[in-house]
């Protein structure tokens, strides 16, 4: 049996009083693309710091590749890309020399990373400013540029936090384009997005994060069977038999079964009654 | 415009505004960061407190010494200076001064008589208002202990004075903001803005220089210029005062009235600055997308740096990129060459004669150095201020903080190497050649306060540190414990060299300086190594700290 690509044991982060991340046990196969959902605040952004290095973990495991984390933070961070959410970019340098250096640092010799660094430009359809410095790109730039940097040394996880965000239509379909590819040739990536059509279309697996704990975890067949099942128990609890137990032929959507999970309260017609 | 400031809507958000500053106060002081920072804050305004009174006991003195011995038109030469303060001080030491981002504050319904009030009612709130008004004050009672039945045209006048400084401290602050903005700007205004200050620098110098020759030109300029002096707003407040103690109403009236139509006209300028953000003027900078293919630039290799790993070299070329990309910190690199030149054109304050390095040309080099180092602390102390949110890349990185900080410490090192040079030949043509052991001496100490300074240097950077925003004026470069703690250092270092070479010369033994400053470096050079060695523990330890301060908005 292979290691997974990414495993936590009792993962906890606390903030103060408040615990962020509550015993997570998280196992992510290699090749999947996995979403890690949750509501503001569950923990997601959190969970995928401490995955990456970039927060220490109050207790717990984690495992990358079958190597410790804590153990071995060197030679895990060799073996991922990471888009943070601040995207971690470095305003005064070009596209061309971010990217450039971007892949000395994860231990690329310099006539590969300048390889690289053209071909990921041009790939991204940053190569036509050859001069514009990172801080004066859009939004999207940025975000293009960061993936890019991400995936300039061929890692074998990548680790996105809300890729799609504030992301055109176009820049996003470069993007998926990109992970497609990375998936199709043996990558694992692990993604955070509040898009949930985005999470359904493209990842194969999918973790629900709820109030720091872990509500969900699995295929998404598995989720809606989970969900199907459990609104079948719940009917006949009820003493509703025969065909009103029987799976609607429609599929859940990706959005409903996180809802139904989850559990998005609706307001009642009293509450915030001043407003419209 | 009282109206809206004062109707209860406005009331209202203002009281929120000082409500929300006093929480974001208190909140800062829930960590130690935030406490070590109040604490040096609370050391710094001591520091203010003694310049404020001692400042506030001269001009007071000066004031009533000037009235009592019917000298009022004299009191230009008290107003000069704290114009001058409260002008400059701001833009000098924006470490000290709090601007206000008004981006924040615009997305409420905010009238624009409102938004006004809180952009000036900020002004008032710096060291450099909190001085001034304490100087003035000072002025007024002793213009009011010399003369009683002066006192309430004065504090009239000071007062307008007073008011016309707040609002020409506002009308800086936002235009130079307006010009920040973009980057292009922003570089060409640091460029001139350095000019100025070494310009001001000279005037000193040029002016005692020239003076004293058989025909003092500028002396005579200076005659020249006295009528136009009277007619800016320091010479006017004088004036106005002045006229009154010889009873001449009329003309103490006309100086206040046009000391007055100056704050309207600045008043004027501020509200066209205003207004257009209040109006929500777009400033940002959109790429510009090159149209042809040729444009594309060749695939340019990386440095290479030979000794070093790949990282360490990848870190050394992506430090010098950004020095070379900071028009104002290039510009600040040859400072100690212009400060040599300034010290050559200098005479001796005790008399005729010349300056202090003419008489002792082989401290020239030493100063010279001393100064680089010190114009390097820039740099040295918030190592990570630049990167901002790149911090998390280096944290995501498969490099060790040892190597980051080693290759941030090969630029600092490489830099004063240039600079020591630029001094060595400066000095070599403005003064003499230093000497040998002069040379070797300077070298050994400058090695010894370099290790110190980026062994502290470093430290402070992975626990104190603060994100540099180049586009905008007057927030802080750095935080008040680091300024503190970098103050601390540079007197413990420069005081201990100076001392050992002062004594060294003083018995022509200036080689033993060497020897001691090469032991004193091979302390500090272990000490150094043993800090890298830790800095990966500190900075994973302060990595919530290190992301949060670099990253924010």
């Amino acid at each position: 049996m292979t290691a997974a690509a990414i495993s936590t044991e009792h993962l906890t982060r606390r903030f103060g009083n408040l615990l962020a991340v509550d015993d997570v046990d998280l196992q992510v196969a290699s090749g999947q693309f996995f979403g890690f959902l949750g509501p503001n605040g569950a923990g997601k952004s959190t969970t995928i710091k401490m995955l990456t290095g970039l927060l220490a973990p109050s207790s717990g495991r984690i495992e990358i590749l079958g190597l410790g984390l804590a153990e071995n933070p060197v030679e895990v961070k060799r073996q991922i890309g990471v888009v943070p959410e601040g995207m971690a970019l470095f305003g005064r340098l070009t596209g061309a020399e971010y990217l450039n250096f971007a892949g000395r640092m994860y231990g690329l010799d310099r006539q590969t990373a300048a390889q690289r660094a053209a071909e990921l430009l041009e790939f991204m359809q940053l190569a036509d400013q050859p001069k514009t410095l990172v801080t004066d790109y859009s939004h999207g730039m940025q975000k293009k540029l960061a993936l890019a940097a991400a995936v300039i040394h061929n890692p074998k996880i990548l680790f996105l936090d809300e890729p799609f965000e504030g992301v055109d239509a176009i820049a996003s379909g470069t993007l998926k384009a990109m992970l497609q590819r990375m998936i199709s040739r043996g990558a694992t990536i692990f993604l955070t997005s509040h898009v949930l059509e985005i999470v359904e279309r493209l990842c194969s697996h999918v973790a629900i994060i709820h109030r720091g704990k872990l509500v969900a975890q699995g295929s998404l067949e598995e989720l809606r069977a989970g969900v199907e099942a459990q609104a079948a128990d719940a009917l006949a609890a009820n003493g509703v038999a025969g065909s009103a137990v029987t799976p609607s032929a429609q599929k859940l959507t990706l959005e409903q079964i996180f809802l139904r999970i989850v559990g998005g309260a609706q307001p009642t017609e009293r509450e915030l009654s001043w407003l419209g | 415009m009282a109206r809206l400031i004062i109707s209860p809507e406005a009331r209202g958000q203002l009281s929120a505004i000082a409500q929300v500053r006093w929480r974001l106060f208190v909140n800062s002081l829930r960590s130690i960061h935030g406490r070590v920072e109040l604490f040096s804050r609370a050391f710094i305004g001591l520091g203010f407190a003694v310049v404020g009174f001692g400042g506030a006991f001269g001009l007071g003195a000066g004031a009533a010494f000037f009235i009592s011995s019917d000298r009022a038109e004299w009191l230009a030469l008290l107003l000069w200076p704290v114009f001058m303060f409260w002008q400059l001080f701001p833009v000098l030491a924006t470490a000290f001064t709090e601007n206000f981002d008004s981006s924040n504050l615009l997305r409420f319904p905010l009238s624009y008589p409102s938004y006004f009030a809180i952009r000036l009612a900020y002004g008032s709130f710096d060291p450099a208002t909190a001085l001034g008004v304490l100087w003035l004050s000072a002025m007024a009672l002793g213009i009011g202990s010399a003369r009683p039945d002066l006192f309430p045209w004065a504090a009239l006048v000071l007062i307008v004075f007073g008011m016309l400084n707040i609002l020409t401290g506002r009308v800086i602050f936002a235009w130079v903001e307006r010009w920040l903005a973009r980057r292009r700007t922003r570089e060409i205004l640091g460029v001139v803005f350095f000019l100025i200050i070494i310009s001001f620098q000279f005037i000193g110098p040029l002016v005692n220089h020239y003076g004293e020759g058989p025909r003092p030109v500028p002396g005579h300029l200076l005659v020249r210029l006295l009528p136009l002096e009277r007619l800016l707003p320091p010479g006017l407040a004088a004036a106005a005062i002045a006229e009154a103690t010889r009873a001449q109403f009329k003309s103490a009236f006309g100086a206040l009235l046009l000391l007055g139509s100056y704050g309207f006209v600045i008043a004027w300028l501020l509200h066209l600055r205003l207004r257009a953000q209040y109006r929500g003027e777009n400033l940002s900078e959109a790429a510009k997308r090159s149209t042809s293919l040729a444009e594309k630039l060749p695939i340019r290799l990386g440095w290479k740096l030979p000794g070093f790993s790949s990282p360490v070299a990848a870190i050394f070329e992506k430090e010098f990129r950004y020095l070379s990309r900071s028009g104002p910190m290039l510009f600040t690199m040859i400072m100690p060459v212009v400060v040599l030149m300034i010290f050559r054109l200098t005479p001796s304050t005790s008399g005729s004669g010349d300056g202090f390095l003419v008489r002792a040309p082989d401290l020239a080099f030493p100063a010279g150095a001393a100064y680089a180092l010190l114009v390097l602390t820039n740099l040295v102390y918030n190592n990570f201020g630049p990167d901002a949110s790149g911090i998390q890349f280096f944290f995501a990185a498969p490099v060790r903080f040892r190597d980051i900080l080693l290759a941030k410490n090969l630029v600092h090192a490489a830099v004063l190497a240039l600079e020591a040079s630029l001094v060595w030949l400066a000095v070599c043509f403005v003064f003499r050649r230093p000497s040998l052991d002069v040379t070797m001496a300077t070298l050994a100490g400058l090695l010894f306060a370099l290790l110190v300074n980026l062994t502290a240097g470093n430290m402070l950077s992975l626990s104190s540190p603060k994100k540099i925003d180049f586009g905008t004026f007057g927030r802080q470069r750095a935080s008040n414990t680091t300024v503190f703690a970098s103050f601390a250092v540079q007197i413990a270092v420069f005081g201990l060299a100076a001392l050992t070479f002062l004594a060294a010369r003083r018995h022509g033994q200036i080689w033993l300086a060497t020897l001691i400053f090469f032991g004193l470096a091979a302390v500090a050079g272990a000490v150094y190594a043993l800090a890298l060695s830790r800095a990966d523990n500190i900075a994973m330890a302060r990595r919530e700290t290190l992301i949060a301060e670099l990253s924010r908005a």
